[in-house]
């Protein structure tokens, strides 16, 4: 062992690494949850406003949605994180900037997926609501968001995974996250096979269980009209 | 030689057997109307003669070549045309290039000898206006009218009718009728497992009653509405039960 | 008040530069594109075979590639490849990493479309004296490519935007040149704004290409 470290700049995986890594988990997470749960409450509004029977307001979102749907990620990234300061003139840390782009991005796709959900409950619930005497909003919400509700989760969580899996890119803004710590271990002890192994699995083992959740619901979801 | 041999072949889907040890013999001539009541095996019949099913024992020979060998699948099913209850006119081709497509891969028909042929028996269906549409733009007796006309490409020597106007309104199975009545007027040979007691009645010349399985009766068409039907209680009942 | 300036555009070193990168990202994407759908056809056809190993390994395919991140994978291919003594351009391995991590959509889109395909359409088929090859020719395959065909553009889209990321193994496509310019003009706003309008017109060309060509093609099953 000591002679591994004299003589090169390799050393061997050590305990020290697995703290690494919890660590690096922590910021994953921390990341991706926050930016869900924001991405999640714009992405809803977003959906919402699509929804909208004036046809100018509802194709307003769009002007946000389509750039952030339609360009990469990392090109997202590294103009707020870098692009922003520069025309506001203010410093902007990592956290924040990964946040606030994942965030958006999340919400982008969060829309459209509200919106589908919600169009795909046909006119027919409606009538059947108001039928019943509710008006408009009872209407929405004791009829048309419970059964949207169930054709969104299964999809919102796919998307979860999704950006889960994207918010890997945080790690090219140097990040300390999984994939991050997983390049600089890697390239510390020349064993990339080990290495990005524990990175794959670390992912997996958030997502999988997540993806079997989603195909789950999917399949619950046996609406005939 | 009869064209087509059924021998003791026996077709069972898991526990369930359809046929048992069924015999049967087919000329090449007349139009054989087979009926019984539901699950008795007369589309198993017609699907085991042309290989679509396996039988568990027993052989077929269509024209002396044995559905066992999948080498001969090919020439049986050139031998005998086939047409379902829910026959797919494929999606991606309108009603020309479906009645071409066999013909032209198969039987490597040069494409203008394959569409004058195709016009022929689009005429002979009464649909010659339909060449260029899409599936979808077809009703239900129009499809399986179309769909006839493309077994009918392949210059079979027998027509096998699953059902054809099972899935059709009433209207739309007289048009049907009378596609396949000319048919019939031209000498085609058929096998048809109906439900359509007129058909049997007008058409026919040898009518099979299968039940359980097994043949009940097989006779000439006149025989079985006469004799057979006041003789055999089974036979009477069934054909009282649906309405005859 | 920021005043926005895109006189670095008109240097011709920084041209040069976004003329590589739009060179690399069209060749990253063009093989990708093919090899991707060629291995997700492939494992579709496992998924849909008869023996439970292919099954099985096509369906690990899929989920691994799914829950993992794209960085992670061409990291790893990048890192590992030399290990085993393979050294390959950085572009070749982005066209590895980047091909195996699309044909996993691919697959799944396939495998949709090839279970479109009902059992009556095969048994049509087989009545009309097909072979099973000649029903896969001219009956499944040209069903299910048009029922997958509006997913695959979109599987396409993705993969387009996706070839950014090579960048961070050193890649010098779009992402690479502009960051290699960005480093020089320090005018990081611009330049990703105009990538990111870039982009956009790509991606907005393509659906409607895609929308054109769709109408066309397009069948009711």
């Amino acid at each position: 062992m000591q002679e591994v470290h004299v003589m090169g700049q390799y050393s061997q995986l050590a305990v020290g690494d697995i703290y690494t890594f919890l660590e690096a988990c922590g910021v994953t997470l921390l990341v991706t949850l926050v930016s869900l749960v924001l991405g999640t409450l714009l992405g809803t509004a977003l959906g919402l406003v699509r929804c909208s029977k004036n046809k100018i307001i509802s194709s307003l979102p769009l002007i946000i949605m389509e750039p952030l749907r339609n360009s990469p990620l990392v090109v997202q990234l590294f103009l707020v994180y870098y692009g922003l300061p520069m025309v506001f003139g203010i410093l902007l840390d990592a956290y924040p900037a990964a946040i606030l782009t994942l965030s958006l991005n999340t919400a982008a796709f969060f829309a459209v997926l509200v919106h589908n959900s919600i169009t795909a409950i046909p006119v027919s619930q409606w009538e059947a609501g108001y039928a019943l005497g509710h008006g408009k909003a009872s209407t929405f919400v004791n009829v048309i968001f419970r059964q949207a509700l169930r054709l969104l989760i299964p999809q919102a969580i796919t998307l979860y995974i999704n950006q889960l899996q994207c918010s890997s890119m945080i790690s090219l803004i140097s990040l300390r996250d999984i994939c991050r710590i997983g390049q600089l271990v890697s390239v510390r002890t020349m064993q990339p096979f080990l290495v990005w192994g524990i990175v794959f699995a670390l992912y997996y083992v958030i997502s999988f269980p997540l993806a079997r959740l989603a195909s789950y619901l999917e399949k619950r979801v046996n609406f005939s009209y | 030689m009869a064209m087509i041999e059924v021998k003791n072949i026996t077709k069972s889907y898991g526990d369930h057997t359809v046929l048992k040890d069924f015999s049967v013999d087919f000329d090449q001539s007349g139009v054989t109307v087979i009926l019984g009541p539901s699950g008795t095996g007369k589309s198993t019949l017609l699907r085991c003669i042309n290989g679509l099913e396996k039988t568990n024992s027993g052989d077929i020979l269509v024209d002396g070549l044995s559905v066992n060998d999948k080498k001969n699948l090919k020439q049986i099913r050139m031998t005998c045309g086939m047409v379902f209850q829910h026959t797919v006119i494929f999606p991606h081709l309108n009603v020309m290039e479906n009645l071409i497509m066999s013909p032209m891969k198969i039987l490597k028909t040069p494409k203008g000898e394959a569409i004058d042929k195709a016009r022929y028996y689009l005429k002979k269906v009464g649909l010659e206006s339909k060449e260029k549409s899409m599936h979808n733009e077809l009703s239900g007796g129009e499809q399986q009218r179309i769909a006839i006309a493309r077994a009918l490409m392949m210059n079979p020597k027998a027509l096998l009718l699953d059902e054809i106007t099972s899935a059709l309104d009433p209207e739309m199975t007289r048009e049907v009728q009378n596609v396949l009545e000319s048919l019939a007027a031209d000498g085609v040979c058929m096998l048809c497992v109906t439900h359509e007691m007129s058909f049997a009645r007008d058409v026919a010349s040898r009518i099979l009653f299968l039940d359980g399985g097994s043949i009940v009766c097989d006779a000439p068409k006149d025989e079985f509405f006469g004799k057979i039907r006041q003789e055999n209680d089974r036979i009477n009942k069934f054909l009282s039960f649906i309405g005859e | 008040m920021y005043r926005l300036s895109f006189r670095f555009l008109e240097n011709p070193q920084y041209q040069e530069l976004l003329k590589e990168g739009v060179i690399n990202t069209l060749i990253i994407t063009f093989f990708c594109l093919i090899f991707g759908f060629l291995i997700g056809l492939i494992v579709a056809m496992m998924r849909r075979s008869k023996m439970k190993v292919l099954r099985g390994f096509g369906a690990f395919w899929v989920d691994f590639l799914r829950n993992t991140p794209f960085l992670v994978q061409l990291f790893f291919f990048y890192h590992s490849l030399p290990r085993l003594g393979i050294e390959l351009d950085p572009v070749i391995v982005s066209i590895i990493a980047l091909s195996i991590n699309t044909s996993a959509g691919n697959c799944e889109v396939i495998r949709a479309g090839l279970m479109a395909v009902k059992k009556s359409y095969y048994e049509c088929a087989a009545a009309l004296g097909l072979s099973t090859f000649q029903t896969v020719r001219h009956v499944v395959l040209p069903i299910s490519l048009r029922v997958a065909f509006k997913p695959l553009v979109s599987n396409f889209v993705n993969l387009i935007l996706t070839t950014s990321t090579c960048f961070s193994i050193t890649v010098v496509e779009l992402m690479g040149a502009s960051k290699i310019i960005n480093g020089r003009v320090d005018r990081p706003f611009e330049i990703y704004l105009l990538l990111l309008v870039a982009y956009c017109c790509i991606t907005f060309l393509i659906s409607m290409i895609s929308k054109a060509v769709d109408r066309k093609i397009a069948i009711t099953l």
